[in-house]
């Protein structure tokens, strides 16, 4: 078992909300999902590969018969997953100081929440609230989001550039082939050292 | 469609767990079990087989109980949960785990209550999806590009780094010869192999774990 595999670590938590909350924490995903603007902190943090809420109602737990019990429960279900960067700290001390508003309000609708801030009971309960991955699985493990995000710019540039590299003089060239090198500098390196796995 | 960000679907699985006193060991355990031993780099089944992004099974116990004055509530069944990010729609993924992997994913789930095995696909793909939880909420850093697309823009990026670094102040004449040779090599390579974790570069832009 472990949560990191290369640079990536796989969270896992599942909080309880009375049912009747969970109609306001659709709305708020609703709006969410349609106004880009309000991901804009979501994608400047940048350490976040994939990530996804799922709201699980009580009486939707995959029943298939076969001798299965169905669920009795009074709770509906906020399971969340994230593939993001770094390490567990760097995450919750992220989230809690860049994204805290957005945070309540994802998670204000889940009991005992306690809010993201100050951060060390927001810690405390998503230590609490948290499961450990079994197996973990990544296409490219040496990889952080910023650097897929580098890697794809480096192809679209080379690209471009390949479009005019036959038909041009040397000269000409070497002036596409400079603007080439001074679009791509930044985005040459890989980031620090993946986690250690303990 | 929540389950659906750009081109990439985040696929969402809960599947119960069979519950047998006379199971030694149980079927949860036989499952952590088996899991512990399961490749996780190119020879992964989610690398053998097409379209996975990142991907984790969990075997999930029971609902947490978060204290006073909540109420503590069990589960009737554990449930393996299976969370993909996976390339395109959801029956061609399917399609192509069952196709490349039957063998690892019937030792999975075969501690699961209904699963048909794999061999038997249009059976494996009604029970995942009668297993499916909608995505409520799915967010992708990279949303338009494929596995594939992905790793050519990694090899990519580390040979054009290469390049630069070795070719500085070359004159014009020989800089676009060598350019030609570099690009031509670099289509024809092969693609790198899923999950594999390559070699470490020399080039860094930032700290540790950034």
């Amino acid at each position: 078992m472990s949560n990191i595999n290369g640079k990536v670590y796989a969270m896992n938590a599942i909080t309880p909300m009375k049912p009747w909350k969970t109609f306001v924490l659709r709305g708020f995903f609703f709006l969410l999902g349609h106004i880009k603007p309000l991901q804009q902190d979501l994608i400047n943090l940048s350490f976040i590969e994939f990530a996804r809420w799922v709201v699980l109602p009580r009486k939707r737990f995959p029943y298939l018969g076969n001798g299965q019990l169905q669920e009795d429960l009074q709770y509906d279900y906020l399971l969340f997953f994230s593939n993001f960067n770094g390490t567990w700290n760097q995450y919750i001390d992220a989230f809690s100081a860049v994204l805290s508003k957005g945070l309540n309000l994802v998670w204000r609708w889940s009991e005992k929440f306690p809010g993201s801030v100050p951060v060390t009971p927001f810690k405390q309960y998503i230590a609490r609230v948290q499961f450990d991955t079994d197996y973990y699985y990544t296409a490219y493990p040496h990889t952080t989001a910023n650097d897929l995000k580098s890697a794809h710019i480096v192809q679209a540039s080379l690209d471009s550039l390949c479009q005019n590299a036959q038909s041009c003089d040397p000269e000409q060239f070497a002036d596409a082939y400079l603007r080439f090198v001074l679009e791509v500098q930044s985005h040459l390196g890989e980031t620090g050292e993946a986690p250690t796995v303990f | 469609m929540p389950n659906k960000n750009g081109n990439v679907y985040g696929l969402t699985i809960l599947s119960p767990i069979i519950d047998d006193d006379k199971a030694t060991p149980s079927h949860d355990l036989q499952i952590r079990r088996y899991l512990a031993t399961l490749p996780t780099g190119e020879r992964s089944p989610f690398a053998l087989a097409p379209g996975t992004h990142l991907a984790r099974l969990v075997v999930m116990d029971d609902v947490i109980y978060v204290g006073m004055p909540a109420c503590e509530e069990h589960l009737e069944s554990k449930y393996l949960v299976f969370e993909s990010n996976c390339d395109g729609e959801l029956d061609n993924y399917l399609n192509g785990l069952a196709a490349s992997v039957s063998e690892q994913l019937d030792a999975i789930w075969s501690h699961c209550v209904g699963y048909p095995g794999a061999a038997n696909r249009q059976a494996f793909i009604d029970y995942m999806k009668a297993c499916q939880i909608e995505t409520t909420f799915f967010f992708a850093a990279v949303n338009d590009k494929s596995v594939s697309e992905t790793l050519r823009a990694l090899q990519t990026q580390h040979a054009v780094a290469d390049f630069i670094a070795s070719h500085q102040g070359m004159d014009p004449a020989r800089l676009q010869a060598e350019f030609a040779q570099f690009v031509a090599e670099l289509r024809s390579a092969p693609v790198p192999k899923a999950g594999s974790m390559g070699q470490p570069r020399d080039i860094k832009t930032g700290g540790r774990n950034e």
